[in-house]
């Protein structure tokens, strides 16, 4: 049995259809009009424990209206949400023992208390006793490095430090389900690897993660199942490998050459890649497709014409193709087939 | 219960990090209820006024400040911030249930809010003189009427607050609610001040629980009788308030938004 069921979800908002100006606010108080937006619309989602899903789409796609009805934080317009067999507003109690959330943009910290304090107060909550507490904090220290900031009152934690110990207060009660919804959000480098390895410990221990990002790097490596989520409708849900596999299939080859070489005789060398200067002389960037053309190849045919200092050959990532997806260039279909 | 006693004993500690906030707000009170004797004494220093002799009203103004006091220092502000910031998105996925726990922050608060009371009271007294205490059975009754003031009062702030799923907006709910509370409750005025109809009407309202009624009956203003009627009023609009509530939440809920994040 899935641990997160979604069926037919959907999520209506009313908003108040005010005309432009003083006039339109004066005329709504007597004559109200109201424009629905549709913000999830019969998403139908299945979990299995111990996956990683990541959830994508762009701003505004309806992601994080999903998590917060996955959650039980929303109710549904209509449709129904299931979580370990158990309905998330009639069993408020026993499902919020068994998910963990973490907004990547709020915080659950009390602003006035020490760290310690607020993770204290939710070990209570969830009635954590202090053995397992003591284990658990013991091991987000190992990748988080949270005794140093645990002494520190909420209001004082920089960014990436409230992200850690936010992250902390979202996992206290070792949650089965975990939903990240950008949890890597303004963070520094440094900090975003450490929260990723963070991530991965927390599959490999079979805690089922549905992880909503913009950062892309955040999903590589880390997810293997692909939602991509666009005007409130699922628009992809499949592997993430094969999708880049599928995809992904453009490679770039940089290449550096002694001598200038006309651009012409490369592209009439090179026909079915697309050739291009780049920045500095003598660099140039030969665009194809790996199916049409190996990195061999192209090396082999540039060579005969001319020197070569340098190349170096790019691989795409999930992120190209996702962008082109967002931008309609795309369109896949539930195996990932383009349609 | 372990989780509501940690919220109660965090508000404690939290209330302490603001103790110069903590500290200014006394003293606007306090200006206002220095200022309060004085006029009631000047008022009232030739004949009394509706059966109020001087005494009396400094009893009634010290009763009304304690009253006022009680569930005043934190929670509303807290609670409407994270409602209309959209926070409350995170109290919601807690094992907790939303009122008892707001109700344990309120409840937390509660001990720096006595020990302020204490101090204020043994001032004035030491300042402007002893003062009369019921006899055995009234002040029993006047215990009963102030500690159903605090679950009262904490009823009315979080019902007003949960406003604010409606009205995207704090402050107005907060003047309203003061406005509301100060006139029907008798802190600013006896309700035997008010024009009779309004009076009678603030009488049975949840409002006279929060001041008129622990003062009338430390006053000894009403009888025993009549004293026990009103702290019945007072237990029942608790007991309506209580479940009331529910039924608002349950519709603020169906109401919620949460923007971005």
């Amino acid at each position: 049995m899935p641990i997160v069921e979604a069926r037919g979800l959907t999520k209506v908002f009313r908003r108040a259809d005010k005309g432009s100006g003083l006039a339109g606010s004066v005329k709504h108080l007597f004559a109200r009009r109201y424009q629905d937006k549709v913000a999830v619309d019969h998403v139908d989602l299945s979990i299995e424990a111990g996956e990683a899903v990541a959830y994508v789409g762009p701003n505004g796609a309806g992601k994080s209206t999903t998590v917060k009805l996955l959650s039980g934080i929303l109710v549904p317009t209509s449709g129904e949400v299931r979580i370990d067999g158990l309905h998330p507003q009639r069993d408020r109690m026993t499902v919020a023992h068994r998910i963990g959330v973490l907004f990547g943009q709020r915080t659950q910290l009390w602003w006035d208390l020490p760290v310690s304090e607020s993770l204290a107060v939710l070990r209570d909550i969830y009635g954590v006793d202090h053995a397992t507490y003591r284990k658990r904090l013991a091991r987000f220290d190992e990748v988080l490095e949270l005794g140093e900031i645990l002494p520190v009152m909420g209001r004082k934690l920089s960014l990436g430090q409230r992200m850690r110990a936010d992250l902390a207060a979202a996992l206290v009660h070792g949650p089965r389900v975990v939903y990240l919804d950008e949890p890597t959000i303004g963070l520094d480098l440094a900090v975003k690897d450490r929260v990723r390895e963070f991530f991965r410990g927390l599959r490999d221990e079979g805690t089922t993660v549905m992880l909503t990002s913009h950062d892309l790097a955040d999903i590589e490596g880390f997810c293997r199942r692909l939602v991509i989520i666009d005007e409130g409708r699922i628009i992809f849900d499949g592997d993430l490998e094969a999708v880049k596999d599928r995809f992904a299939r453009e490679r770039i080859l940089h290449v550096e050459t002694t001598r200038p070489v006309p651009l012409e005789t490369l592209r009439s060398s090179l026909p079915g890649a697309e050739v291009t200067l780049e920045e500095t002389p003598l660099r140039y960037a030969v665009r194809f497709d790996r199916f049409a053309m190996t990195a061999g190849q192209a090396v082999t045919v540039l060579a005969t014409l001319t020197d070569l200092a340098d190349f170096r050959v790019d691989e795409p990532s999930i992120e190209d193709v996702i962008r082109r997806v967002y931008s309609g260039d795309l369109v896949l279909d539930d195996t990932g087939v383009p349609r | 219960m372990t989780g509501y006693r940690a919220l109660a004993r965090a508000t404690a500690r939290a209330a302490l990090t603001y103790r110069f906030n903590l500290l200014l707000s006394l003293g606007a009170v306090l200006v206002q209820l220095v200022a309060l004797l004085a006029v009631w004494r000047v008022i009232l220093a030739q004949a009394p006024v509706n059966g109020f002799t001087w005494p009396q009203m400094r009893a009634y103004l010290l009763v009304a400040f304690a009253a006022g006091t009680v569930v005043s220092i934190l929670g509303d502000f807290r609670m409407a911030f994270r409602i209309l910031d959209g926070d409350v998105a995170l109290d919601l996925v807690k094992p907790i249930d939303y009122q008892k726990a707001r109700l344990a922050e309120a409840l937390g608060g509660l001990w720096i809010e006595v020990i302020l009371i204490g101090v204020v009271v043994g001032v004035t007294l030491a300042v402007t003189g002893g003062m009369d205490t019921p006899a055995g059975p009234a002040l029993a009754l006047f215990a009963a009427s102030m500690l159903l003031l605090v679950p009262l009062k904490f009823l009315i702030v979080y019902v007003s607050t949960l406003a604010c799923f409606w009205t995207q907006n704090f402050m107005g709910v907060q003047w309203a609610r003061l406005a509301v509370v100060n006139l029907l409750s008798g802190a600013l005025i006896p309700l035997v001040y008010l024009p009779h109809w309004l009076a009678t009407a603030a009488q049975w309202s949840p409002f006279a629980g929060l001041t008129s009624t622990p003062a009338l009956i430390f006053l000894e203003r009403v009888d025993l009788g009549e004293g026990l009627t009103l702290v019945a009023v007072q237990l029942g609009w608790v007991l309506v308030l209580w479940f009331g509530a529910r039924l608002v939440w349950r519709a603020a809920l169906r109401r919620l938004t949460v923007n971005g994040g």
